[in-house]
């Protein structure tokens, strides 16, 4: 509407400049994910080379290399395990949990919900010192028992509170004609409000594993040889030589591919529900 | 487990009943879950601090009082690092929303390619942090061979030291974080400047106020909530910062990035010394709680 006061000149000016300010953004942001796959891809030679090539011939010896150390694969399927079995088990007492917080009535509900939430702003290492102490005395450092139960500190408030706002979009009247049928509460909430929110369970799975994945102080304090995980077994891997650019970035690339598909496929719904609580606020 | 048999519906009390039990019964393993892992650690954890733990010396360990705390308030190198926190905390987050709001009115309105954006943006938030943190100390940062270092050296500002100059370092981490997060502000902004109702910008344009003027007079006004919203969000988040400046910088050089997570993270797994962490967690908890109080007060203030 402001557009169409303008005088033309002034208008291509506009659309220059946020034309520019657009492809300057996504080189700021994208650039340096597109770099790190570029490398991953570059001889040796070719990643120290000034000034920096933008053509060369592609290798996978970095991926070989990456992945023949044992470490690195064996890192990724133990992210893979922990990052699976917290998105599961989060779903399980989470998605119970929103919905009865946001569609039963029960005394102290919203008292209960407000410290579901609380739990969220817990400093993750505050957590992390008496949750070692009472880890090693169960024998349970270095289980992925005991790596994913402390993820799941990080995932399920947040998963109560955005499944409460998925809950929250359903018509108020959806329970009722099950209700009159004498279908029991959980009968109800299984086969018919369940279904409603399939969509909402996704993305909210979809947050919970990408946390779960990329985390990495519980990672590196809890796990050992056993159940490292990627994020830690990639620090580990530049720690012991500060050079090896190539397998780094392989590794890098690997522990990126999972979530930048997802984002792909999901974009809209991660951007949503990224934003939704900010909005509705 | 909760047949409700015909009868009982029509009793509208034990329909409640019923109800009330279910409800119950849906939120138990939840609220199970996050008493013993969350609320019974942080209690532990306060208690803790009042120990001396120290794991390289089991026999030593003895009740102290308050006496970690008396140590802390004296210890030089928590006080430094509570300024630092405080430097980064404030600093990525004024930058967060600023950068956000300017690209997210930018953007508003004349909006094409929006798919493309928002992959784009969307990227830096979803890398793990350790990555992000090893990717700008490596192929980013590094003297020369960094791609940032060699655009500043073709550009004709020279060389710089990233990482291992103390300020340097400093502002670079607070980039760091910046450039991952940035993202989210400007989407929210974005999406809520989206979400504003015609009818004000109307009419400030028939009044003949200018874009300045329309900005800070009626957008801002109306889009308030939401900024507030992004720095609880980012404030909160900034706090828990620990694995990007832990790989990027370890926080060095000396203790130069050394946020309160650094500190205690090494105090209590490095040197073994978990009373003392504990200590050190539990200010960091208050702190926490004293400004997620403040932001609640200015929430409901509607500030």
């Amino acid at each position: 509407m402001a557009d169409r006061k303008m005088p033309l000149w002034l208008r291509g000016l506009r659309s220059g400049l946020v034309l520019s300010l657009y492809g300057l953004m996504i080189l700021i942001w994208a650039f340096p994910v597109i770099w790190v796959i570029l490398t991953s891809l570059k001889t040796r030679t070719d990643i120290f080379t000034l000034p920096p090539t933008i053509l060369f011939k592609p290798t996978v010896e970095h991926y070989i290399e990456a992945l023949l150390a044992q470490d690195i694969l064996r890192g990724i399927i133990n992210s893979l395990l922990v990052a699976c079995g917290t998105t599961l088990f989060t779903l399980l007492i989470a998605v119970p949990a929103g919905y009865a917080f946001s569609r039963i009535r029960f005394p102290f509900r919203d008292r209960l919900s407000f410290l579901a939430l609380l739990a969220q702003m817990a400093p993750p290492i505050g957590l992390i010192i008496p949750c070692f102490l009472i880890l090693s005395r169960l024998r349970m450092l270095d289980t992925y028992g005991g790596l994913i139960a402390v993820h799941m500190t990080l995932t399920v408030p947040f998963s109560i509170w955005l499944m409460i706002t998925y809950f929250q979009d359903l018509p108020p009247s959806l329970e009722e004609a099950a209700t009159v049928d004498g279908a029991s509460p959980f009968t109800t909430f299984r086969k018919v409000v369940l279904p409603n929110v399939w969509g909402g369970v996704g993305v909210t799975a979809i947050f919970a594993f990408i946390e779960s994945w990329n985390e990495f102080l519980y990672a590196v304090v809890l796990t050992g040889s056993k159940t490292k995980t990627a994020p830690v077994a990639i620090f580990g891997f530049l720690a012991a030589e500060e050079s090896r650019w190539g397998p780094f970035t392989a590794t890098g690339v690997m522990i990126m591919a999972p979530v930048i598909m997802v984002a792909l496929v999901a974009q809209r719904q991660i951007v949503k529900g990224m934003t939704m609580g900010a909005t509705k606020g | 487990m909760f047949k409700g048999s015909e009868e009982t519906k029509r009793l509208r009390p034990s329909y409640i009943r019923q109800q009330e039990r279910f409800g119950y019964f849906m939120i138990t393993p939840g609220m199970l879950f996050l008493f013993i892992m969350a609320a019974f650690p942080l209690v532990m954890l306060v208690a803790m601090s009042a120990f001396r733990i120290d794991l390289t010396y089991p026999a030593g360990n003895k009740w102290l009082g308050i006496k970690n705390y008396l140590l802390m308030v004296q210890d030089s190198r928590f006080l430094h690092a509570f300024k630092v926190t405080a430097i980064y905390t404030v600093s990525t987050v004024f930058l967060q929303v600023v950068t956000g709001l300017a690209l997210a009115m930018a953007f508003f309105r004349s909006f094409r390619g929006q798919g493309f954006l928002r992959v784009s943006v969307l990227l830096p938030m979803i890398l793990a942090p350790v990555v992000v943190g090893l990717a700008f100390r490596t192929m980013i940062m590094t003297p020369e061979y960094g791609i940032l270092d060699y655009i500043s050296i073709v550009l004709g500002f020279g060389s710089k030291p990233w990482l291992v100059d103390p300020i340097w370092a400093l502002f670079s981490v607070i980039i760091i974080h910046t450039w991952q997060w940035t993202p989210f502000a400007f989407l929210v902004f974005l999406a809520s400047l989206n979400a504003l109702p015609q009818d004000p910008l109307e009419a400030a344009l028939m009044d003949g106020r200018n874009a300045w003027q329309r900005f800070w007079h009626v957008i801002l006004p109306m889009i308030r909530p939401a900024v507030v919203i992004v720095i609880i969000f980012r404030t909160m988040i900034a706090l828990r910062a620990f694995a990007a400046i832990f790989s990027a910088t370890g926080g060095g050089p000396g203790t130069a990035t050394e946020i309160l997570n650094l500190y205690t993270y090494r105090e209590s797994f490095n040197s073994l010394n978990l009373g003392y962490g504990a200590a050190l967690g539990t200010a960091l908890l208050v702190i926490t709680v004293v400004i997620s109080m403040i932001f609640f007060r200015m929430r409901q203030s509607r500030m």
